[in-house]
């Protein structure tokens, strides 16, 4: 065990060495961007070209909604999809539904002069023969979070802004993670509903437990999100279940009373976790609050390192 | 022998009056439909929006959103609505069972399949990326059928019983297949449940002239098959001494109706009881002849497809219903109605 003063002093010179690096990001992205300011290409590997930078921009999904905002840009939103509730404000825009089942009518009438969507839904093949240019995709993984950041801001003509908001989260982030290292990972079981679907290693999710220097019991073998077997999770004997299916009801008690969980660590002195939905959309929108999600987790596993 | 046929007078005959009534009915649920949409357009502008996108000069969003996205889909809701009622109508000439409709072999939990795998491995899979998700369906769904009919044969026969369980069966086998490829990527799960509840949200032209080209070649098609299923009402043997080629007429129907079902359901999704209601009421309404129940089924499946996706995009407006919840949900009541007033049919 360190003394104190040298855990403040090292917690010190983590945070100027992130803020170092934070701006030498700044530099080589600000760089990267003056020279390379090559085509924007989305997940489903179309060139997205625009005549002029947008001005009316419609977003499909939440982290598009919260990218934009944070790039400084939310004046420029003129319609979001029906999940979209970060910054508080973006509620007073036109609901469009969801990408999957949008309202195409009146998406047009808003005239966007830029669509931000996924690249499941099926909407960005519907609007493209419209004329409308769509960015279709949606971060999956850390590494993606810094990505599409990247190709929204180089969209929307902010690319010094998303060296910033980028550069200060990689740095919060490495900080976030330094201050966890070296101390105990507890075993952590993600449910992210009762079937029960888990989150593995390489899902975003998975990536923030890493860094948030958790001990996932879920094998990376079994895919980013999969439904795993009960007796894994009781034989893995987790000291933290973080239930992201609390909004819908499941509780430290429901878990309790499923065959055989009552004895996990979790339930006998560790910690169950019922987050609430705000909660959730924060650990699940890979996004701008990507710093904020690893400090909610970190936050959350404090009281079960031992 | 000699045998006097006593004709009846050529009254006004009420089958023209049905068949007016049919189409002015359709055309009306047209008009609405394209009239009404979550965005408000006045009358006049609709109008005006169609002549500029016949003279393919848009001008505005109103235009876009009139000829672009609410008429496509208007259209194609109507093709489809016809080409499923068409298909179950032959179907259940075949099968001579009332519970018969185009997904009977499969059709539906083959296309189903086709596009999950689509939707799930399309960009890991190139072959599959290319044929597309509407590609896949129609080529899982023909595939299907396919199957099930060699499965079925015996011989160079064609027994009903075999066809329908080796149909039930394997059409099962793929639902769960589908299960399984749609639950182990949750990350998509929600496309393709979309894709299987049916939606004509994003349907384009290209979609609208692939189904209508199928039509015109599946509507004359069928009336030229009228006699032929009239005879098979009379059973297969007899419809046999009757000097019906029973077994090729089988098989070519079953062909051509799931050729039909399936380019359906690779442009709109597995929309149910269409296919089996509408030849029901048709039936409840006219009677069972083909000459009748041909065209008014292609007529009232179009009409009640149009209306009924009418009501899933303005219930709820601006959010939307699964058109396939609608035309159960309205259509079984009005059904049922029927079936209480109508006559015997079976």
């Amino acid at each position: 065990m360190k003394h104190p003063r040298d855990h403040r002093t090292y917690a010190r010179s983590l945070v100027s060495r992130a803020v170092a690096r934070g701006w030498l990001a700044l530099i080589v992205l600000t760089f990267a961007f003056a020279f390379a300011q090559g085509p924007v290409v989305d997940d489903l590997g179309r060139e997205v070209v625009l005549e002029a930078v947008p001005q009316r921009i419609v977003a499909m999904v939440p982290t598009h909604t919260e990218t934009v905002c944070a790039l400084g840009a939310c004046d420029r939103l003129v319609g979001v999809d029906t999940f979209s509730n970060v910054p508080a404000r973006v509620s007073r825009l036109p609901d469009l539904g969801s990408a999957f089942d949008a309202d195409l009518e009146a998406l047009i009438a808003l005239e966007p002069d830029l669509v931000l969507t996924d690249e499941y839904s099926g909407l960005a093949e519907a609007l493209a023969p419209l004329g409308i240019p769509v960015y279709a995709g949606t971060p999956q993984t850390v590494a993606e979070v810094w990505r599409t950041t990247e190709a929204l801001a180089t969209l929307l003509g902010l690319e010094s802004e998303a060296a910033l908001l980028v550069g200060r989260t990689q740095g919060r982030v490495e900080a976030l993670a330094a201050s966890v290292a070296g101390l105990p990972t507890p075993r952590v079981f993600v449910e992210l509903d009762a079937t029960p679907y888990s989150v593995g290693p390489g899902s975003y999710l998975g990536e923030l437990l890493t860094l948030a220097g958790a001990d996932n019991i879920v094998p990376a073998g079994l895919g980013d999100f999969p439904q795993v077997d009960p007796e894994l999770v009781v034989a893995e004997d987790p000291e933290v279940v973080i239930l992201l299916d609390a909004p819908f009801g499941e509780s430290a008690e429901t878990v309790a009373a499923r065959p055989g969980w009552g004895a996990i660590a979790a339930l006998r002195g560790g910690a169950v976790i019922e987050l609430d939905q705000a909660g959730v959309d924060l650990l699940t929108r890979a996004g701008p609050r990507l710093a904020d999600a690893l400090e909610l987790l970190i936050g959350l596993l404090e009281g079960e390192r031992r | 022998m000699q045998r006097t046929v006593a004709r009846a007078a050529p009254a006004p005959s009420p089958r023209w009056s049905v068949r007016t009534a049919s189409i002015t009915g359709l055309v009306t649920v047209l008009a609405a439909a394209l009239a009404v949409g979550s965005v408000a357009v006045p009358p006049g502008e609709v109008i005006g929006a169609v002549a500029r996108g016949l003279q393919g000069r848009l001008d505005g969003a109103a235009d876009v959103i009139v000829w672009q996205v609410r008429a496509p889909r208007v259209l194609l809701a109507a093709v489809t609505g016809a080409a499923l009622a068409l298909a179950g109508t032959a179907y259940q000439a075949v099968f001579r069972n009332p519970l018969a409709d185009p997904y009977l072999l499969g059709a539906a939990s083959g296309a189903g399949f086709g596009a999950a795998l689509a939707l799930v491995h399309g960009a890991t899979w190139a072959w599959l990326g290319a044929l597309g998700v509407g590609g896949a369906a129609f080529a899982v769904a023909v595939a299907t059928v396919v199957t099930v009919v060699l499965l079925a044969r015996r011989g160079g026969r064609l027994p009903i019983v075999s066809l329908i369980l080796a149909g039930v069966v394997l059409g099962s086998s793929l639902s769960a297949a589908t299960s399984f490829v749609m639950l182990a990527d949750r990350e998509r799960t929600a496309g393709v449940l979309a894709w299987l509840l049916g939606s004509f949200a994003f349907a384009g032209w290209r979609d609208v002239a692939m189904l209508t080209a199928c039509l015109v070649l599946a509507v004359p098609a069928a009336m030229a098959a009228r006699r032929a299923f009239d005879l098979l009402l009379l059973g297969e043997t007899s419809a046999r001494q009757l000097g019906l080629p029973v077994e090729r007429f089988k098989w070519t129907v079953v062909l051509g109706a799931t050729l039909l079902t399936a380019a359906a359901v690779s442009v709109a999704g597995v929309i149910g009881f269409v296919g089996l209601i509408v030849p029901h009421a048709v039936r409840l309404a006219v009677g069972p002849e083909h000459r009748e129940l041909v065209p008014l089924s292609v007529l009232w499946g179009a009409a009640f497809m149009v209306a009924a996706d009418l009501v899933a995009r303005t219930a709820l407006s601006p959010a939307e219903l699964p058109v396939g919840i609608v035309t159960a949900l309205v259509g079984g009541p009005f059904f049922l109605a029927l079936l209480r007033g109508g006559r015997e049919a079976w």
